[in-house]
């Protein structure tokens, strides 16, 4: 069949649902576009992105976010593939559990989990009855904000990454091919790096954009622990100016658009890859 | 002393106890299989030889050695799983040789030993696909490839071919029988279909509730069951409940027809109820008094299944089922005629329960 046969097929009213979101998420984008196109009057151009890329701060706050960004997708790989990797070969009956608690960022506001942050972590941990010092106040010094920053964002980040990482163990089944690769003689180590770990590379991969376009944008977190990150500049720079914010926003627009792009490129060719059978 | 010994396994999950007291014995290059209906406990008795399961009590031997502790990575054992189980991001080739590269062997030597297993299971210009891009039955035999590649003392295959259809199922279990018969392997094979076990196997190992039930060659399985559970589960049966009447001439009463029995009835007495089984394909219609015992029926139905015609008659109250070659120059009665049945004392099964 061809493609044009095959479209004639979706009956009108899926088109015009279609058509609507289509526009709902268009047109603000454009609407976006369109603005930060037009900082000289009567041209469009781009004088609104060059002079957004030329402040310091920018690049400053961005490689700072792009950095933390990393940091937490590495730290939730670790903690997190290792969790969901046991619970699906030992601990079934915990599942449900963890699964509540992976959801819990989606229903406690991030102000909550900041507050939370800032009253443990800024006086310093003894031990109990004695005044010997365990763990100094994390946030007197940039380091331990850093930490915390990025514990912060692991939180937020859970949701998506506990679940594309626990949906890729289901697709392949890695109970069975644990136990295939037990029965031909391979330890714990060999299991995780040549068997579960290339089998979940699409599901990281998805789990960590997700992460990245989560920690890039994110405000509340970073603005109350007073790090130089890339959310509060955008929502200062919106104040004090109308045209390099719109130039930003529509940059980061494209930057999460690449990476759902890469998600779908790679899980697709795997979609497919499947679909063969 | 056997080669595999499975020495008094039992496994309990919680409170249930899931498999009870199983004792067996296989020989080297036996072909085993379990064989049972759902959730009887084979598979995990499979998985506790496989060491994936540690028993709640018993021992594991294999080839003298206790393995009972022993990890399944250190086990010398190989299997081969239902799902296939393949390495979705390996090639066939990869998948074969994974073994033999965790444990170390040189490169030409893994070569080689993956083409051997390619030419066994004929599948040579094969090596360079991935899994997806095989069909099932395709994949299930680069798996038993993966778990021969190792040579290994004992091979466990749990229900390899139910995910498979019926036509591929077939060809493809004569040609493990037939792998497994050249390699001259141990093998155990978990199933819960009896033409699969009956056709395969050395021997049958029949599970009932996490119980071994019988214990036999198929031959024996079929012909001679020893409980009421493996004649029902293993090929169709009449069973019907009769009395005895003379214990010293193994006479019994049938729906008030006298029936005798080549099988002893040892510590039975007069008036005692039994259970009685006879093969549908044991049971033919009176030629000539040649048979021993004769039976008074009514042809109740007819069934054309092509070789065999199947012919349910009342005896009483008691219905059997009767299978007769097709012969189309012989006239079969019609349904309602009064008939005489007939069947040898050897074809009258005592069941014990
Ligand atoms: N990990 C487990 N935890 C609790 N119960 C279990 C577990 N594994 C198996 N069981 C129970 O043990 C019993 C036997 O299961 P098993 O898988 O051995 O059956 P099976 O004979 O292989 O059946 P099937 O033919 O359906 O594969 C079942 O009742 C099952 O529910
Ligand atoms: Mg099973």
């Amino acid at each position: 069949m061809s493609v044009l046969a095959r479209l004639r097929k979706i009956p009108f009213w899926s088109w015009v649902w279609f058509i609507l979101g289509v526009l709902y998420f268009i047109l603000p984008l454009y609407a976006t576009l369109d603005f930060s196109l037009r900082m000289q009057r009567d041209t469009l151009g781009f004088r609104s992105y060059e002079k957004a890329f030329a402040d310091p701060q920018f690049i400053k706050t961005f490689t700072y976010s792009i950095t933390l960004a990393i940091a937490t997708i590495i730290a939730s790989i670790i903690l997190i593939v290792p969790t969901a990797y046991w619970i699906r070969l030992r601990l079934p009956e915990a599942r449900r559990i963890v699964e509540f608690i992976t959801l819990l960022p989606f229903v406690i506001p991030a102000i909550i989990l900041v507050f939370g942050l800032i009253r443990v972590y800024s006086a310093p941990f003894k031990i109990p009855f004695t005044d010997v010092v365990l763990l100094q106040s994390l946030t007197t010094f940039k380091f331990g904000t850093n930490i915390l920053v990025v514990a912060g964002y692991m939180v937020l980040g859970l949701p998506y990454m506990y679940r594309s990482v626990d949906t890729g163990m289901r697709t392949v089944d890695v109970r069975t091919l644990t136990e295939a690769a037990q029965s031909l003689g391979a330890n714990w180590l060999t299991i995780i790096v040549r068997v579960i770990l290339p089998n979940l590379r699409a599901a990281l991969l998805s789990g960590a954009l997700l992460t990245f376009a989560i920690v890039v944008g994110e405000v509340v977190l970073a603005s109350f622990l007073g790090v130089p990150a890339f959310g509060p500049y955008l929502f200062l720079l919106g104040q004090h100016r109308a045209y390099e914010p719109a130039a930003l926003s529509f940059v980061t627009f494209l930057l999460t658009w690449v990476a759902m792009g890469i998600i779908q490129l790679v899980t697709g060719g795997q979609g497919q890859a499947a679909g063969a059978h | 002393m056997a080669f595999l010994e499975i020495n008094n396994i039992s496994k309990s999950f919680g409170k249930v106890e899931v498999v009870k007291d199983f004792k067996l014995q296989v020989e080297r290059g036996e072909f085993v299989s379990f064989l049972g209906p759902s959730g009887c406990g084979k598979t995990t008795t499979l998985r506790i030889v496989a060491g994936f399961e540690p028993p709640s009590s018993g021992r594991i031997v294999v080839n003298g050695e206790d393995i009972t502790n022993k990890p399944p990575n250190q086990r010398d054992v190989g299997m081969v799983f239902q799902a296939y189980a393949l390495f979705p991001n390996m090639t066939v080739a990869g998948n074969i040789g994974f073994g033999l590269q965790v444990a170390k062997k040189s490169s030409a030597e893994i070569k080689k030993r993956v083409a051997e297993m390619l030419e066994l299971i004929h599948m040579s210009d094969f090596g360079g696909r991935y899994p997806y891009q095989l069909s099932g039955g395709q994949q299930q035999r680069v798996a038993l490839a993966r778990a021969l590649a190792l040579s290994p003392q004992v091979l466990l295959l749990d229900e390899p071919l139910s995910a498979l259809d019926a036509k591929i199922r077939v060809a493809l279990r004569s040609e493990i029988r037939s792998i497994q018969r050249k390699l001259g392997i141990t093998a155990v094979y978990v199933t819960h279909d009896q033409e699969e076990a009956l056709s395969l196997s050395d021997r049958v190992v029949v599970m009932h509730n996490g119980e071994i039930e019988q214990v036999g060659t198929p031959f024996e399985i079929y012909n001679f069951p020893q409980t009421a559970f493996v004649a029902n589960f293993v090929g169709t049966l009449n069973a019907v409940s009769a009395e005895v009447i003379d214990p010293a001439s193994h006479t019994l009463r049938v729906e008030g027809m006298n029936i005798q029995a080549a099988q002893g009835l040892d510590g039975k007495q007069r008036g005692d109820k039994v259970m009685l089984a006879i093969r549908p394909e044991r049971l033919s219609f009176e030629s000539e008094g040649k048979k021993a015992n004769l039976l008074d029926c009514t042809i109740e139905n007819i069934t054309f299944l092509g070789s065999i015609v199947r012919v349910q008659v009342l005896i009483g109250d008691s219905r059997l089922d009767m299978d007769t070659f097709n012969n189309p120059f012989l006239e079969l009665p019609k349904i309602g005629d009064k008939v005489k049945i007939t069947c040898s004392r050897e074809a009258v099964l005592i069941l014990n329960h």
